[in-house]
């Protein structure tokens, strides 16, 4: 092989990728893990302009240079909460370059097919064993790109196969692209984050998909490059309504989503191109995304296919009754209660992250451990907008992250805690789930917050969740309401706290 | 209204039924309060703090002032003497112990006045307030352990000192009713290893939750504590010898014994008899707040503290309130004072003396002439009935063997399916596709082979960083177009380009926004 070594370089950039994954196994290895992947990408990228990226390569270092220069801004630009927004609208980028790629090989083939019928030789044509291309004559070959020397010793079969993975390539990441657009404009809050639908509901997707797959064999049967442009409208449509009639409360099994979707475009690309580093991380990337949404459902309790059709099930009965009302309290008593409490915990959830409260629930816990009291945190799988998004945010605020805990850690430490916060989480911590088997939630794992000996709910008003059912926790004995903007909230009682 | 607190004339009591504090609520309800002269002094209240509250001081003795009020407020039951100065249309509130004092209810129904029990006053979340045998347990339980810590010659919190090692105090709690539970806070609190019994294994969380070991006795037939209100109930003979089993294993090592059981109406049950007083270490203590009905331990003689013959203390007073006045007459004239409150509904300072209510019905036992004890159940229960909770069946080593075998099979045979089925598609792919396409395939399979084994491992907290990660490594796709962009056609040049911007902006942001997160975690 003429690029032995840039194949070497994907061997190292690989490996290099592996271990950056599994790093994360451990927030001290993290730290170490992401300078992995860093590296493996700068030999990767290395390895492939002086290798067959080497054409116009300085414009293409003055490219990265650029999305250099772009993305350092963006990544020190973004604040912590605003990470959902982030990670959503990169997702698109990825989307959209796959697409880029994906019609670049189709227009590559075509510019192939041509040279051949210039020369009177049939494209994809095998020689006397039956498998190996002819190929082009020896000077028309030295002419080409190094990409395009590669489609022109494909044979048909291959050329057909490439045209499949290139096909897959360009939908998946044409879905991705407006996929992430809309789930990026219902994270920022710009697009209305009701679930929503076109009239026609799913028979316009299933529509759409079909259409696709009729343009995909007219593509494969030689339709020429209309179909795949077609193809690559429907899949921007699809993405989109698909994106469209999912609610707020399920963006972290829609980003988890996006982000394999990403990765499975990127190693379709990667058949299309012969690329095996391109494979083998398309195949990480997409294996994570799918492992994510795969936990994200479970902690919701609902199947994947029920989140992507949107909306929840109608209940299969009337919900059960709610007695009792919700007593408000005010900071006085909070505060009187933490300061006789001798274990807390603190039950974050998306409220926290709009009311940019974590840096006085910092304080809080700051104070309220050197008062000598036992402060731990709750988090939820699907606590905010992402997967691990209260974790940042506390990491952020300077929360150490050994008293930060997943629910079955603490599930179980509840009843034997003083108070627990509630800190703008409905869903998470609604006790529905467990006794009432007609509520839509009935079954999703939940923080028993109750069983602990007091709970305040930090809350903006009496209104339901993103789920829109009511929460009993609220009407308990052993719960008070304690209303207002979160951050404001919990800053009146840092001076009460002593 | 016009309502006056007698002296006590019951020896060694030092209660008084009525404070300044509650005088000065007593007036807000619109009546007026008297006290006989000297009445508060044992409790630490002398007549110028009453004044100062506006209580008119009765000079002439018990007899002037139980004919100068309306009502009249008493800690203990009438004595003879006492229920001859009642008068028709009076009302007596103080304790009174129908069941055992017959012959004054009978007298009190002869001189026609009403009588409420405070002792009678139902267990009802809202009589709360007014329920004096609690509020008089938690005093009798926490002084138990003072007057248990007074005859024990040790520490009860453990210490390592220069001057040698001291072990924690050992305290047994026998009933774990309200006074049993307030000696389980005190002597916590003192620093003692705390264990608890009582028949009712719904209160083993009370326990618990107080700082307590609950011992456990494995035994079938549980009480249920809502049907009698809460109280317990006599037990088995075969529960009791359990029972007895349970507290001989614990003699030998317990320092402090203190029981609390009594059953509603009948002698205190004997639950630490004498073998096990001889059990015990020299020095230990025994504190038997049921003396007053006879006491759970053999030795116990009431209002005296006895030395067993190794060297145990066994202390059977029966006034530990009492010993406690200042203390006990506050809680005791609150609970009057919300009973009162409770016949005044206008705050008018006129009595209702309303039968259909649930709390008074069932406190009044004698009412124009007619003695009303017992009364009729209240219509509300006093604590849920516990769940009978669905009782597991502790599988044989048989039965686990074979669930271990068959979830083994099942695991078995899932995996092998699924792997049957994973290599049934790849031959047929590989049927099909060229080797140039099943050489890439081989490593796109056996990397999300991989990519599976690895994030599985990945830390929950660490998903958004995950994200990022993965985000800006799937930018990867950067490569195609590094290769395309170096292509003849202008239009492939161009739309690479944009293809390289794009992903590189995607990996700078990436990594570095991953970074950034991945520093902010910090330990404590």
């Amino acid at each position: 092989m003429v690029y032995g070594f840039t194949i070497a370089t994907y061997v190292v950039a690989a490996v290099l990728f592996i271990l950056s994954l599994g790093g994360l196994s451990g927030q001290e290895s993290a730290k170490r893990a992401v300078w992995y992947g860093a590296v493996g990408m700068a030999i990767a990228v290395i390895g492939t302009l002086i290798g067959p990226g080497q054409g116009l390569w300085p414009a293409s270092l003055v490219l990265i240079a650029l999305g250099a220069a772009v993305g350092y801004q963006l990544a020190n630009r973004v604040k912590m909460t605003q990470m959902p927004e982030l990670v959503a609208i990169m997702h698109s980028l990825v989307g959209l370059a796959a697409v880029i790629v994906g019609f670049n090989a189709d227009i590559m083939i075509n510019t192939i097919a041509d040279i051949y019928t210039a020369n009177d030789l049939v494209f994809g044509a095998v020689g006397a064993d039956g498998y190996t291309a002819i190929g082009l004559p020896q000077q028309i070959n030295d002419g080409l790109s190094s990409f395009g020397q590669l489609i022109a010793k494909k044979s048909s079969v291959e050329i057909t196969i490439l045209r499949v993975e290139l096909v897959l390539g360009i939908w998946i990441g044409a879905v991705t692209f407006t996929g992430s657009i809309i789930a990026y404009g219902k994270l920022a809050g710009r697009v209305n984050t009701a679930a929503q639908k076109l009239p026609g509901g799913h028979l316009l997707n299933a529509a759409a998909a079909i259409g696709s797959l009729v343009l995909v064999f007219a593509y494969l049967g030689g339709a020429g490059s209309w179909t795949l442009i077609l193809l690559t409208l429907l899949a921007l449509f699809i993405g989109y309504h698909l994106i469209m009639g999912i609610g707020g409360a399920d963006m972290p099994v829609v980003v988890s989503m996006l982000n394999s979707y990403s990765g499975w475009a990127a190693a379709a690309i990667g058949f299309s191109l012969g690329n095996d580093l391109l494979i083998v991380v398309g195949a990480l990337v997409g294996s994570s995304g799918a492992i994510l949404s795969y936990i994200m459902c479970k902690a919701m309790n609902r199947s994947f296919i029920s989140v992507i059709l949107g909306g929840f099930g109608g209940p299969s009965g009337p919900a059960a009754e709610i007695e009792g009302e919700q007593i408000a309290i005010d900071a006085n008593g909070v505060a009187a209660a933490l300061n006789d409490a001798d274990s807390v915990v603190i039950v974050p959830g998306y409220g926290m992250a709009v009311a940019q409260a974590q840096n006085a629930v910092n304080e809080l816990t700051r104070k309220l451990r050197a008062a000598g009291k036992e402060v731990r945190f709750g988090i939820h799988p699907v606590a905010g907008r992402l997967p691990g998004h209260m974790n940042v945010l506390l990491a952020e605020a300077k929360v150490p992250y050994d008293i930060v805990l997943e629910m079955d850690e603490i599930n179980d430490d509840l009843s034997s805690t003083d108070v627990v916060i509630v800190i703008g989480s409905n869903d998470i911590v609604n006790p529905a789930a467990q006794d009432d088997p007609n509520s839509p939630i009935a079954g999703m794992p939940v923080l028993e917050v109750w069983n602990a000996k007091q709970v305040f709910v930090c809350k903006r008003g009496q209104g339901t969740g993103y789920s829109g059912i009511e929460n009993p926790l609220f009407f308990k004995e052993n719960t008070r309401m304690f209303y207002g903007d979160a951050k404001s909230s919990i800053e009146s009682l840092l001076p009460q706290i002593d | 209204m016009k309502i006056g607190a007698p002296k006590e004339i019951a020896p060694g009591e030092a209660r008084v039924a009525l404070t300044p504090e509650s005088a000065l609520q007593l007036q807000k309800l619109g009546h007026d309060c008297f006290i006989e002269a000297g009445a508060g002094k044992a409790a630490g209240f002398d007549d110028a703090a009453y004044r100062d509250a506006g209580v008119s001081i009765i000079d002439g003795g018990a007899k002037a002032l139980w004919d100068a009020v309306d009502t009249v407020i008493k800690v203990r039951e009438p004595y003879e003497e006492e229920a001859h100065y009642l008068h028709k249309g009076q009302t007596l509130i103080s304790f009174f112990w129908p069941a055992q004092n017959e012959a004054m209810l009978e007298t009190c129904k002869g001189q026609g006045a009403s009588v409420i029990a405070m002792d009678m006053v139902p267990r009802i979340s809202r009589a709360q307030k007014m329920d004096a045998l609690s509020s008089m347990a938690n005093i009798a339980g926490y002084r138990a352990v003072i007057e248990a810590g007074n005859n024990f010659g040790r520490f009860f919190t453990g210490q390592v000192t220069a001057a040698g090692k001291v072990p924690p105090a050992k305290v047994l709690v026998i009933g774990a009713g309200v006074a049993g539970l307030a000696a389980i806070g005190t002597a916590t609190s003192l620093g003692a290893v705390v264990r608890a019994f009582d028949v009712r294994p719904e209160v083993s969380e009370q326990i618990e939750s107080m700082g307590a070991e609950f011992l456990f006795l494995d035994f079938d037939e549980s009480q249920d504590g809502s049907e009698t209100g809460g109280y317990a109930a006599p037990s088995s003979p075969e529960f009791r010898e359990k029972q007895l089993e349970c507290f001989r294993a614990q003699a030998p090592d317990i320092d402090i014994v203190i029981t609390t059981a009594l059953i509603p109406g009948r002698p205190a049950p004997k639950l630490w008899l004498e073998d096990m007083v001889e059990a015990m270490k020299p020095g230990s203590v025994i504190i038997d707040l049921a003396a007053e009905k006879g006491g759970n331990c053999d030795l116990t003689k009431p209002d005296e503290r006895v030395v067993s013959d190794n060297g145990v203390v066994v202390v059977g007073y029966t006034d530990f309130p009492s010993r406690m006045a200042t203390q006990a007459s506050l809680l005791y004239a609150t609970n009057i004072r919300h009973m009162v409150a409770d016949l005044t509904p206008e705050k008018d300072g006129v009595v209702v003396h309303n039968m259909e209510d649930d709390v008074i019905r069932g406190a009044t036992v004698t009412h124009q002439g007619e003695i009303t004890y017992p009364p009729p159940p209240p219509k509300v229960k006093a604590i849920a009935a516990a769940q009978p909770k669905p009782k597991e069946k502790e599988p044989t080593p048989e039965e686990k063997k074979a669930a271990e075998l068959a979830s083994f099979k099942a695991q078995t045979k899932q995996q092998v399916s699924l792997i049957a089925v994973a290599a049934a598609l790849l031959l047929a792919v590989g049927l099909v596709a060229p080797a140039s396409f099943m050489q890439h395939f081989i490593v796109f399979v056996l990397s999300v082979f991989i990519g599976f084994q690895v994030i599985w491992k990945v830390a929950h907290s660490l998903h958004t960083p995950l994200m990022s990660v993965t985000n800006a490594i799937s930018s990867i796709v950067i490569l195609g177009a590094l290769i395309q962009i170096g292509s003849s056609s202008l239009l492939i040049t161009v739309l690479a380009a944009a293809g390289i911007f794009m992903a590189s902006i995607n990996i700078f942001g990436g990594f570095l926004v991953t970074r950034r997160m991945l520093a902010m975690f910090q330990k404590s």
